[in-house]
């Protein structure tokens, strides 16, 4: 289901609700005293109609609108629910159904006398208004002088516990020109009285910006009825000084819509320039060494005493991490380029080899690094000629085991967590497992009578000196072999699944991080040594329960809101030598949909992670992805989850077997 | 961390809009049917924003916001409620229930994005 | 055994290890530092056990004295990291080693270099690329492309007493 059109689920959704209803309408028709029967009837059209928007159909949620608010004035209690309304509703339904299934047919003028009928019956009560007009972006055009606005905020006390986030306010309104943010502590009360859930800060902001009033009004859109916000202009005329909260604002209700991707606003704005991918290259050694750079100035702020000096360490922090986004945004493209290259291809090869295929895409604007998409153009195109010349077959061979005669691709590419996927996958004939088992056997990459699943057995294609092609042709045996797929993928430490069912088809996934360069880390220290865990695994950290310290090797597993948690003790894997600390931390991380915990002596906090890879003599040690430097210095490694996650889980099922 | 969103709503296609734009745009998305799911996955999972439809069965909308704001662990966190019209009434009550803003149906993908950004980040 | 086709001299630093006196060709040489803080890699080959920071560089940091079966000691004030670098699988690596002392780089005059020996020496003859004299001592002059070679990762430098019998 994951992977279906959200428009083709809507049509199921819609005629699955539509028959409901009929059931729904028809006992209203003989029972009309029902107020349960009307309010689900309600219910069901008022999904109709707000998914019908959603997905496009829009006569279909402009008709329902008017039996929807009908219903509406029934279950109100101003209309009577009559079998002769249950009537009217049974044909609007029937013509509902007309709309979704058969738009080009549906009568217009069947459907315009259902609802005068409709009218005939409720009307009178202000009932049927006019499906709201499509909105109108409430950021109108920049203007083109930039002003100067003081922004003056204040949040109730409690707003901090209903989520709001004054830190991402501001944010925004930063987001929208140059922003000089004082933050008022007069109300803050005195540290014994101090409650670290409400909020008494206030804000005082100077903004240059183009952008008009109701852009900044509309930062404030979910508080502003509670809050204490003036908005003035200075340097005009006569600032208008209007004190407590402004009122609720005419402007339609789309919040103002904050640019995505930097990069990409900074293409719409029509100015693009070229630049040598080595400078960019440069640029970002550049500001990986700033961010080091700046974890030691944190360091040694953290220890002073220095109030200026530690909030200009904070500015610099603020700045550093704003240009390590901007310079990693730049660099990011949507795959679309590399997706729009294959069309071609695969027509050629289809001509060549006489088949017939269609090469369909999705996720063309997911981004990925430029280096990397550049990186992966052989590999993808070697994947796609294997899929082509070995996976699809003629149209003859197709038809033959009752499948279309046209084969198919499906190229993807989507983002999860902090890595992309991108997926190939065929419906041709799937791999042959007994030839591949066969030839790894020969080949001893595989012991006869060794116990494999299919994803294992999969990844022995990728080794070097494997191949089962029959004869090498012209395509595939180019020198570009799985292996070197597989290299190109560890160097960009990215990582390929096979799946395929015989006869069915073959689905290969790439799985690769999204940046290369810079990371968030969370800092640990096990005995001696400091080690980074890539934030975007960490769930959570709690802390060791005492009972599980005695238990040494015993039942490693934490009960976590239910859930058992493997965990592992990074001290015994990492031979620590000095004493424990005295409460020791669990990190709950997560990997392949497994979650384990990784015992630790303390968490040390967060930290800008700029990766320096191994060196090929310590490439082997799977435990290790990568390694940074730190404040002060020190060379600190960083951990691998899935390899940790996949040894926690062995040893977890060794110890059971045990 | 990749942050993780919360989405309840009973409409199956809305559901899985919502889930391929915020997993598209690198967010983790959990889903719930309605209400009464979406409170059992809010409590067995750490979620990092909570978005709810106001209409559906079995505990609806604004039931499950009040909930959700009794758990210490939704202190703080945010929640946005889908709603069709532009009805103050809705919205100040679904605020007093404890909802940090509000998502207009009908709505696309971007304007999805931004507003989970808005709140986000 | 390795034949030193000796027809020129030899550039080499001067360093001890556990009181005994080796060289490394000096073209091979990048820089030599002081002691600094050593990351332990859990899990690593014995001898390349450590990670130091050179100049924002991330470098292994290997310890010969394990290679050639001598006991560690704790650093002193005189011991080094003498950065290199290292002719692995087609490509020049950066590997650190740590020398209890560092003297001099100084040239060996092709005269006093001789092909190593195949029987009579300490340290196993193919991490040796020849010998010679210098101010009085026999100095072996280290191979250090073989030494970090792939196949040798977890042999030891010194010779068994089991005559010839080769390595696996």
């Amino acid at each position: 289901m994951s992977g279906g059109d959200p428009t083709d689920t809507f049509r199921q959704e819609a005629q699955e609700l539509l028959e409901q209803l009929e059931q729904i309408l028809l006992d209203l028709a003989r029972t009309p005293d029902n107020p349960e029967l009307v309010d689900s009837t309600f219910r069901a059209l008022h999904t109709i109609k707000g998914s019908g928007s959603m997905f496009g159909f829009e006569e279909v949620a402009g008709f329902t609108h008017h039996v929807e608010s009908a219903f509406d004035l029934v279950r109100k209690g101003k209309v009577a629910m009559t079998a002769a309304l249950a009537d009217i509703a049974l044909a609007g339904k029937d013509h509902i159904r007309n709309l979704i299934e058969r738009p080009e047919s549906a009568d217009a003028a069947a459907g315009q006398a259902i609802l005068a009928r409709l009218e005939a019956t409720v009307g009178g009560h202000g009932a049927a208004t006019e499906t709201k007009a499509t909105e109108i972006p409430a950021a109108a055009a920049p203007e083109a002088a930039k002003a100067h606005w003081h922004v003056h905020f204040r949040l109730p006390e409690h707003a901090l516990a209903t989520g709001t986030n004054p830190l991402l306010l501001i944010d925004e309104l930063r987001s929208l020109g140059t922003a000089t943010v004082t933050p008022l502590l007069d109300k803050v009360p005195p540290l014994e009285a101090l409650v670290a859930t409400e909020c008494t800060i206030g804000w005082d902001i100077e903004l240059q910006t183009e952008k008009p009033k109701s852009a900044i009004e509309d930062v404030f859109l979910f508080v502003m009825d509670e809050m204490d916000l003036r908005i003035e202009e200075i340097a005009a005329p006569k600032p208008a000084a209007a004190p407590a909260p402004a009122p609720v604002v005419a402007a339609p209700p789309k919040p103002a819509a904050k640019p995505a991707k930097t990069a990409a606003e900074v293409l719409k704005s029509g100015s693009s320039i070229r630049v040598p991918a080595e400078r960019l290259d440069n640029l970002m050694d550049r500001v990986g060494e700033l961010v080091i750079a700046q974890s030691r100035l944190k360091q040694i702020a953290a220890a002073s005493q220095d109030g200026e000096f530690k909030s200009i360490s904070e500015e610099i922090e603020r700045l550093a991490l704003e240009l390590r986004d901007t310079t990693m945004g730049v660099r990011m493209v949507p795959i679309a380029q590399l997706f729009g290259r294959f069309r071609r291809l695969v027509h050629d090869l289809a001509v060549e080899l006489g088949k017939e295929i269609s090469l369909t895409t999705s996720g063309e604007e997911t981004e990925l690094d430029k280096t990397v998409i550049e990186r992966l153009n052989d590999p993808l195109v070697h994947l796609i000629r294997n899929s082509i010349d070995h996976g699809l077959e003629s149209p003859e061979q197709r038809q033959a085991t009752g499948k279309s005669a046209q084969g198919h691709i499906h190229l993807s590419a989507r983002h999860t967590g902090d890595k992309v996927l991108i997926s190939i996958s065929d419906d041709g004939k799937g791999l042959d497992r007994a030839r591949i088992r066969a030839r790894a056997e020969e080949n001893g990459l595989v012991a006869p009578g060794a116990q494999m699943s299919d994803s294992e057995l999969f990844q022995v294609i990728f080794q070097p000196g494997f191949s089962t092609a029959q004869a090498v042709t012209n395509l595939s045996g180019r020198g570009v072999g799985m292996d070197v797929v597989k290299r190109t993928l560890d160097a960009l430490r990215g990582s390929i699944d096979i799946a395929s069912t015989p006869g069915t088809g073959t689905e290969i996934t790439l799985r690769l991080p999204l940046t290369l360069a810079i990371i968030d880390g969370l800092l640990v220290r096990v005995g001696q040594g400091r080690y980074v865990i890539p934030l975007s695994a960490v769930e959570e950290c709690v802390e060791l329960p005492h009972e599980e310290e005695g238990r040494a090797s015993g039942r490693n597993f934490l009960n976590i809101r239910g859930d058992l948690v493997p965990f592992l003790r990074l001290r015994e894997m990492f031979n620590a030598t000095t004493p424990p600390d005295k409460y020791q931390k669990v990190v709950v991380v997560s990997a392949n949909d497994m979650r384990v915990g990784l015992v630790v002596d303390q968490v040390i906090g967060d930290h800008q992670t700029v990766i320096k890879s191994l060196s090929k003599l310590h490439k082997g040690v799977g435990t290790f992805s990568g390694a940074t430097i730190l404040g002060d210095g020190t060379v600190a490694l960083i951990l691998e989850i899935t390899h940790l996650v996949a040894r926690g889980q062995r040893e977890r099922t060794m110890k059971l077997a045990s | 961390m990749a942050k993780t969103i919360l989405s309840v709503d009973d409409s199956a296609s809305i559901r899985q809009m919502v889930k391929l734009t915020l997993s598209g745009a690198g967010y983790d998305v959990i889903q719930a049917n309605d209400g009464a799911e979406g409170l059992e996955k809010a409590k067995g999972a750490k979620v990092d924003m909570v978005m709810t439809d106001l209409n559906m069965p079995v505990m609806n909308g604004l039931a499950l916001i009040k909930e959700l704001r009794k758990l210490p662990a939704y202190q703080g966190v945010p929640i946005l409620f889908l709603t069709t019209e532009s009805d103050a009434g809705i919205k100040s009550e679904a605020k007093a229930a404890g909802a940090t803003g509000w998502i207009t149906k009908p709505f696309q993908q971007d304007q999805l994005i931004a507003v989970v950004k808005k709140v986000l980040g | 055994m390795a034949i030193w086709q000796g027809k020129r001299s030899l550039e080499v630093l001067t360093l001890t290890l556990q009181g005994e006196k080796f060289a490394l060709e000096a073209s091979r040489v990048q820089e030599i530092l002081d002691l600094v803080n050593v990351t332990e890699v859990p899990g690593g080959p014995a001898f390349l056990n450590g990670l130091v920071n050179v100049r924002g560089k991330v470098v292994p940091l290997a310890d010969l004295r394990l290679k050639f079966e001598m006991a560690p000691t704790p650093p002193t004030i005189d011991t080094r990291i003498v950065v290199i670098n290292v002719l692995l699988e087609g490509e020049m690596t950066t590997v650190g080693l740590l020398a209890d002392k560092v003297h001099e780089v100084t040239e060996m005059p092709a005269e006093v270099l001789e092909d190593t020996p195949k029987i009579g020496m300490r340290w196993r003859p193919e991490f040796i690329r020849c010998i010679g004299k210098h101010s009085g001592d026999f100095i072996a002059v280290l191979d250090i492309d073989r030494i970090f070679d792939e196949g040798d990762r977890g042999a030891v430098a010194g010779q068994t007493n089991v005559p010839a019998q080769d390595a696996a």
